[in-house]
């Protein structure tokens, strides 16, 4: 029995929302709080770096396995373990946690124990649908993040907040619950949960079909792809700036996660029959949804939207089936979850100071906050793929791996670029450019809170554009053996 | 000679009855304890000492596994239920002694319910626990609706004990015999009988379209009653409806299979689209109710993979959640009486944090989100449904627990989202407040530690 870490990444933010709750609120003051949910999450974060440390690369398949039995009867076992592709994605949340909470600390002002809690919980629940190698395991996970979500964006979102989180809420359950019937008669026919056996089951072909667009019922929803995608907006909008980190850096993933870790491996004869499928609604949600960012004057809607368009090189890049198209969907995976979470982020910082989020409030800011307006470029570089930044290795490697497939496909995504180029153009220079609005004149440059993690998220944005060979070792070996196979 | 020994439970419940009849004539207030001490001692004889009391029945080993179990549950309920009891009735001036043998003719039916192996006796079981449950709808006599409740609850009640009582002699009259063993080969004059019979258990069990009294029986009868109603009676109702599903091979008749079918199917679409618009928190737990019925429904025909353990399980996990949402809407009370509208629940967190979050746990629960336990029991009846090839009702089933999680969500919205309502009063009592931590925190618990319950029901159904 070795070092249980797995369970420990799960269980560190659970027993410490734990501890929090139980703990008297009327004493503690907000800061302690804070204080206290930033320490767990960064002693997490600290823990999670063990993960890449011990991690042997020269082997395949899963390592540091933990196996408990749980439901003896079916053969649904705690059952965890990570690969190459796990690994990142483990990081990438336990880094974006404390920055959530470091970004509410001035505008989470109320309920704030509750706050630290749901974001903790939360954490354990994205960890554990990472980890875990058993069907079930995973479902769980998958659903119960839910709950967290529902509550951070219900108590602490904007004006319409209901709406946004019943529809987050109720799209993401219908989504999962065809999934759960999927896997229900997955375990029926396999007799087993563990991911590992029923990767080297073969199904046939009829009910590949059928299983697999139960499970992708429950992924475009989460990813989200182009018909399934209307909850994002409204979710965005509506969540606190925290939660839009979170959501965009790290849920969304889970759909992306949920294709390369499940659905392709378990059915390969349905993923080139579905190829065709998923490639339109992607090229769709591509060019489409960045017309729509392009008209948007809120800004948290239009990185919303952004945010589709870039996941929509992520479904392409995941159903090329080929070791590039891949490497670059998940390159794209983690350079979107640091990118759009700084996005977020930025949009956070003057909603904070001037409560609006409309582009049209705002103009001139660069003479104003000229800190904040270099983080912005920098992020708005990398959103639209500057060569340097992580968004342009990802996007690139798709778009070449599409050329040996479809050529349309290619001029669909190439096209897709551009449009991302204008209207993060258009939206950095409206707002950062022009003559200084007098409502804006006393705003304040960023802290030096905010310029901590902002120097964080841009360093390693440039880092991953400059040397993405530290992303690809880790997950080549996976991608090539684990899925692809 | 008759064995007593076999029916020993139940005569401890008949002298249970005695004696609180004349101790009421003595002292009012202590018929409680009694049958406190009573029931927690037929508890510890049923767990100790109960599978010797069928050791010469003629039933078979999964039956006799299934009586005694469910019997286990309904005396450790009734002892949860009596414990409960008191405070709320002191607070409406309803505390009388009559009320508590209501609890112990009502569970001396269902004890006879379960165990019966003849239509005759089954029937003398249902009409003790229902006549029981019309008293208790009605007990706020001063209250007219409580009053509309009882005489709704009798009048529909005796029809489908009217029902009942035609189906039985249709079904003597083809076979000659009350007994389920003797029922193997018969004719459609059976098949008809049999099927008002089902009709008549579908109302008991208010399955839909036989449920339309459940909303208003619920919100007429005072709250206590109501839990009673959602949970101990409707168990064992449930119990009995699985062992003449499975005794009288029902699943071969094509016609009444399609009628468990297609009650199924209402009941799960029913209970949900009737739950949506309520505004009565008492009625939307009644409509889930039907919802949940519709579950076990599903259950009872796919049995193979668990046996009866699903079932079970399912219904543990329902107690479980009744129970602990009712002791939170006991321990709440609003400026005018019990608490009736779900709005009326605006800023629960603010008030009490152990109740809103037991509440969060309850709600979810019900909906179906894990980790929590009621994922699981819809996990497990869905498996057993797949694997017997029930698609359609599963993707209903499925379907339905998604536009549940609507209405669950919106009254956890009101806890949680919306602001104090300070009309709310906390009525803490400890007994109260031990059930829904409790409860709470066994649904919580049970995704780190699913040991205890699962071998539970497997271990005495394999």
């Amino acid at each position: 029995m070795s070092f249980p870490i797995l369970s420990l990444l799960i269980l560190t933010p659970l027993i410490g929302a734990l501890t929090l709750s139980l703990s008297n609120s009327s004493q503690l003051k907000n800061r302690t709080i804070f204080l206290s949910g930033l320490w767990i999450s960064t002693g997490e974060f600290l823990l999670s770096l063990l993960l890449p440390i011990f991690y042997d690369q020269s082997q395949n398949g899963y390592q540091f396995k933990e196996f408990h039995t749980w439901f003896d009867k079916f053969d649904i076992n705690y059952y965890l373990g990570v690969d190459g592709v796990s690994i990142p994605l483990i990081l990438l949340t336990t880094f974006l946690v404390p920055i959530c909470l470091l970004c509410s600390w001035n505008s989470i002002q109320h309920r704030v124990k509750e706050f630290v809690v749901y974001f903790l919980l939360l954490e354990s629940f994205i960890i554990g649908v990472f980890v875990s190698i058993d069907i079930v395991i995973f479902y769980v996970f998958f659903e119960a993040v839910l709950i967290p979500m529902f509550l951070i964006i219900g108590i602490w979102g904007g004006d319409n907040r209901l709406y946004a989180t019943f529809k987050f809420f109720l799209y993401t359950l219908a989504g999962s619950v065809l999934m759960l019937l999927g896997i229900i008669y997955i375990i029926s026919i396999t007799g087993t949960g563990n991911i590992e056996v029923i990767a080297e089951y073969v199904f046939d072909n009829q009910i590949q079909l059928i299983l697999f667009l139960c499970f992708f019922a429950s992924f475009a929803v989460k990813v989200p792809m182009f018909p399934f995608h209307t909850w994002l907006p409204d979710a965005h909008v509506q969540a606190p700036t925290s939660g839009s980190v979170i959501l965009a850096g790290v849920l969304l993933k889970l759909g992306a996660y949920g294709f390369m870790r499940l659905s392709i491996p378990f059915f390969e004869y349905a993923s080139i029959y579905f190829q065709p499928l998923i490639f339109t609604l992607s090229c769709i949600a591509i060019v489409y949804t960045s017309i729509v960012a392009l008209r948007q004057s809120d800004m948290k809607k239009m990185i919303a939207y952004s945010s589709v368009a870039h996941m929509g090189f992520v479904t392409i890049g995941i159903f090329t089936l080929t070791q590039d198209g891949m490497n670059g969907a998940y390159f794209q995976m983690i350079s979107h979850g640091i990118v759009s979470a700084a996005l977020f982020l930025i949009v956070g910082v003057v909603y904070e100071r001037h409560h609006t989020r409309m582009i049209a409030d705002y103009s001139g800011v660069s003479n104003i906050m000229p800190r904040y307006s270099f983080f912005f470029m920098i992020f708005m570089l990398s959103s639209v793929g500057l060569p340097g930044t992580s968004g342009f290795v990802g996007e690139f490697l798709v778009i070449i791996s599409t050329i040996s497939i479809n050529v349309y496909l290619t001029i669909f995504t190439a096209v897709g670029v551009i449009l991302g180029a204008s209207y993060m153009l258009l939206l950095y220079k409206n707002i950062n450019f022009g003559d200084i609005k007098s409502e804006i004149k006393n705003l304040t440059d960023l802290s030096r809170i905010e310029l901590f993690y902002f120097s964080l998220l841009a360093t390693l944005t440039i880092f991953l554009g400059v040397y993405p060979k530290i992303l690809f070792q880790m997950i080549d070996q996976s991608i090539n053996i684990g899925i692809l196979s | 000679m008759i064995n007593f020994y076999s029916f020993a439970p139940e005569i401890f419940i008949l002298i249970l009855i005695l004696s609180t009849l004349t101790l009421g004539l003595i002292n009012k207030g202590s018929s409680i304890s009694l049958n406190i001490l009573g029931f927690v001692i037929l508890s510890f004889f049923l767990i100790f000492n109960g599978s010797s009391l069928y050791l010469n029945s003629s039933y078979s080993v999964n039956t006799i596994n299934l009586i005694l179990l469910s019997k286990i549950l309904l005396s450790l309920g009734s002892t949860i239920f009596i414990l409960m009891v008191k405070r709320p009735l002191k607070n409406e001036n309803l505390f009388r002694y009559e009320y508590v043998l209501f609890i112990l003719f009502a569970t001396l039916g269902s004890f006879v319910l379960i165990s019966s192996d003849n239509f005759l006796t089954a029937f003398i079981g249902l009409e003790l626990q229902s006549l029981s449950l019309y008293l208790m709808a009605a007990f706020n006599t001063k209250n007219l609706n409580s009053n509309e409740a009882g005489i709704k609850y009798f009048s529909l009640g005796a029809l489908s004990s009217g029902f009942l009582l035609f189906g039985i002699s249709m079904v003597y009259f083809d076979t000659g015999s009350f007994y389920f063993q003797a029922l193997d080969n018969f004719s459609y004059l059976s098949e008809i009988g049999l099927s008002l019979i089902l009709i008549s258990l579908f109302f008991k069990v208010s399955a839909a379209p036989f449920h339309i009294w459940t909303p208003d029986v619920y919100e007429g009868s005072p709250t206590i009653s109501a839990l009673f109603f959602a949970s101990l009676p409707k168990f064992a109702s449930l119990i009995f409806l699985f062992r003449i599903y499975h005794e009288l091979n029902l699943s071969d008749i094509d016609s009444l299979y399609y009628i468990f079918q297609i009650v199924c199917a209402i009941s799960l679409l029913v209970g949900v689209y009737g739950a949506i618009t309520q505004k009565i928190i008492k009625r939307l737990l009644a409509f889930s109710s039907i919802n949940h019925v519709g579950f076990i429904l599903l259950g009872i025909m796919s049995y193979e993979l668990m046996s009866e353990g699903t079932i079970f399980f399912y219904l543990i996990i329902y107690l479980i959640t009744t129970f602990g949402i009712f002791a939170v809407i006991l321990n709440l009370r609003s400026s005018n009486g019990e608490l009736t509208k779900i709005s009326e629940l605006n800023g629960l967190r603010f008030s009490s944090r152990s109740k809103s979050i037991s509440m969060l746990v309850f709600l979810f629960s019900l909906a179906g989100i894990p980790p929590f336990a009621g994922f699981f029991a819809k996990f497990f009846i869905l498996s057993a449904s797949i694997n017997e090839g029930l698609y359609i009702l599963s993707v209903i089933a499925v379907v339905s627990s998604v536009i549940a999680a609507f209405y669950y969500l919106s009254v956890i919205k009101n806890m949680f989202f919306n602001d104090k309502n300070n009309d709310l009063l906390l009525d803490n009592n400890k007994i109260g407040s031990f059930v829904f931590i409790s409860s709470a925190l066994i649904l919580t618990l049970f995704f780190f530690y699913p040991d205890p319950l699962i071998n539970l029901v497997d271990g005495l159904f394999s």
